[in-house]
């Protein structure tokens, strides 16, 4: 191998743009086509392999296993194992992978492009719930085709809705709580602590017999409500209704009030840069 | 007018102050390695002029702007290579300078960014398969993809091996001939003496040399002839002039003057008319390493080699 390579006939790039001011617009490229691409950038990140075996491998696994070899799935078994793709992408796989890309300096590094600030913290929420909604559909996908589950029109379209609304919730809650998360060590036991206690209290891996109020407060958690929304969309035939306000709500409430809390406390550096103060004060 | 201008810049930390009383001015084109050992503040003066650190006191303006308040536009004038790599290990190099460049105004085509870099033959690798060296100058690479009028480099060498780091030298080097504005911290001497127009010497948060690396080597003291007497020769016999000039532990000339074609010729003289081999004599310039331990307050330890 030669040591150091030469690059070969390098065409010159002048300055001359810079100096004379004509000719080549100085103007920055638009925001609506930069935020897209961010979209696009972020969307590709989070929808690695490991975001596939977790977000749809894992719960069809856990589908696929409730259903106990009968030919049917409930519509609450499919809604809870399609919510569980769907938290842990917005919320685990997202949250960790924040709290990573900070402490490595990416988000330093972008915070001194021109690329408004804004603009990479809505590209990175809007890429997840993309994801995350598609995680959520993987899921209820494999029991159309497995269990003949039914599907309308008009359920496919509210269970979207719901999706898009519970996974801004995660999400924009895991960007609060990944703010806070100070290592990347720290960030999968901090998330996962928080998050079974919620999914589990629930129904979202099974439903469990558990005290009244237990259910009352999971109601108003991001997570039943997910559920509970998914299963009426899904059970939704001429009699009964296809959406619950209360599910919608709640939803939307933790979005909200994530998002607040998010936009307060988002860190742009590492918490712990390799180097600012010195070791030893000479 | 200035690409940088700092006046009296302090920042403190607590109670400890991590930059004091700085001043200085970078004019367009210049090169200006800040050379320090670690905790000398050269990090935090360079965070102060990217917008990321408030000062606690002074002055700083980064393109006629105060970088805490440096806009879009700004920022598109204004390039930086951070301490730690930054980069999002799953795409590839291209895609990452892509999707960089499509930020800017103005942004260098992203094929010759690669060619500058020298990194055209990794473009389809993912940027988390790459080497140490390879990785830092797609660093320096997304840095200048914006065609910056200044580039802040930290550090842009530490922990690289050596053909590595002449490898990202050249890359820089490719990029100063374009007439870019450059500010590197370095704690490598020769990178300094490699890359710079100008070395600005920090130590304990204060400058304490701002000089050219000609002019810092120069503080280095006087070169250095140095002779490892052959066995032959008694110590008692050496005229005086030499003799003064004696390590009697290693049997060596050392002698360090100004004039050292006057000490030569008495060197020489004498050795031809003792017949004494040559060989191993040396000749050393004053050495960048004794100049900086100087210029930062440490003790110089007497090089064993200044071939």
């Amino acid at each position: 191998m030669s040591a150091v390579a030469q690059p070969t006939a390098i065409t010159p790039m002048t300055n001359s743009a810079r100096t004379t001011g004509s000719g080549i617009s100085d103007r920055l490229p638009g925001i609506g086509g930069l935020l897209l691409a961010q979209i696009r950038y972020q969307a590709r990140l989070l929808a690695g392999g490991r975001t596939l075996v977790i977000g749809i491998g894992l719960p069809v696994i856990l589908l696929i296993a409730s259903t106990n070899g009968h030919a049917r799935a409930t519509a609450s078994s499919v809604a809870g194992r399609a919510v569980f793709g769907l938290t842990l992408t917005a919320w685990n796989t997202y949250g960790i992978r924040l709290v990573v890309a900070r402490e490595a300096g990416v988000l330093k590094r972008w915070r001194a492009t021109p690329l408004p600030r804004w603009a990479y913290f809505v590209g990175r929420i809007v890429a997840t719930v993309v994801v995350s909604m598609l995680a959520g559909a993987a899921t209820v996908l494999v029991a159309v085709v497995l269990y003949n589950t039914h599907l309308s029109v008009a359920s496919a379209l509210a269970v979207l809705l719901v999706f898009v609304l519970g996974a801004a919730a995660w999400a924009a809650c895991a960007t609060a709580v990944a703010s806070v998360i100070p290592t990347v060590e720290a960030a999968s036991p901090i998330m996962i602590l928080i998050y079974f206690p919620v999914v589990i209290i629930s129904g979202v891996i099974g439903s469990m017999s558990q005290p009244q109020w237990l259910s009352t407060l999971a109601s108003y958690l991001p997570a039943e409500p997910l559920v509970h929304g998914v299963t009426t969309a899904l059970r939704h035939t001429a009699g009964t209704p296809l959406l619950s306000i209360h599910d919608l709500v709640v939803l939307a409430v933790w979005t909200l009030v994530g998002l607040l809390i998010a936009v307060a406390v988002f860190r742009w550096e590492p918490h712990h840069p390799t180097q600012r103060r010195p070791a030893r004060i000479r | 007018m200035s690409a940088v201008a700092v006046e009296r810049l302090s920042k403190r930390f607590g109670h400890f102050a991590a930059v004091e009383d700085v001043s200085f001015e970078v004019p367009e084109g210049q090169v200006l390695a800040v050379l320090g050992p670690n905790g000398a503040g050269k990090t935090t003066t360079l965070e102060m002029l990217e917008g990321f650190l408030s000062p606690s006191s002074g002055l700083v303006r980064v393109l006629d702007a105060d970088p805490r308040r440096g806009g879009r536009s700004w920022r598109g004038r204004v390039g930086l290579v951070l301490q730690s790599t930054s980069l999002d290990a799953e795409l590839t190099v291209r895609e990452t300078l892509e999707l960089y460049s499509a930020l800017y105004a103005r942004p260098w085509p992203v094929d010759e960014v690669l060619e500058l870099m020298d990194l055209s033959s990794d473009e389809q690798t993912r940027t988390g398969a790459l080497s140490g060296g390879q990785r830092r100058r797609v660093d320096v690479a997304i840095g200048i993809v914006g065609r910056p009028e200044i580039l802040f480099l930290d550090e842009p060498t530490t922990g690289l091996d050596p053909e590595a780091r002449r490898r990202t030298w050249a890359g820089v080097e490719r990029l100063i001939a374009h007439g870019t504005t450059v500010l590197l911290t370095t704690h490598y001497i020769d990178e300094a003496d490699e890359l710079a127009d100008r070395v600005i010497v920090l130590a304990g948060g204060r400058i304490v040399t701002d000089t050219t690396p000609e002019g810092l080597r120069a503080q280095g003291g006087p070169s250095t002839i140095r002779y490892p007497l052959p066995p032959q020769v008694a110590l008692e016999e050496l005229p005086e002039s030499l003799a003064r000039h004696l390590d009697t532990e290693r049997r060596t000339l050392v002698i360090q003057h100004p004039d050292v074609t006057a000490c030569l010729g008495e060197l020489v003289a004498w050795a031809a008319s003792r017949r004494l081999d040559l060989t191993r004599l040396e000749v050393g310039r004053p050495s960048l390493e004794e100049a900086y331990l100087r210029a930062i307050g440490e003790p110089v330890i007497p090089q064993e080699h200044a071939a």
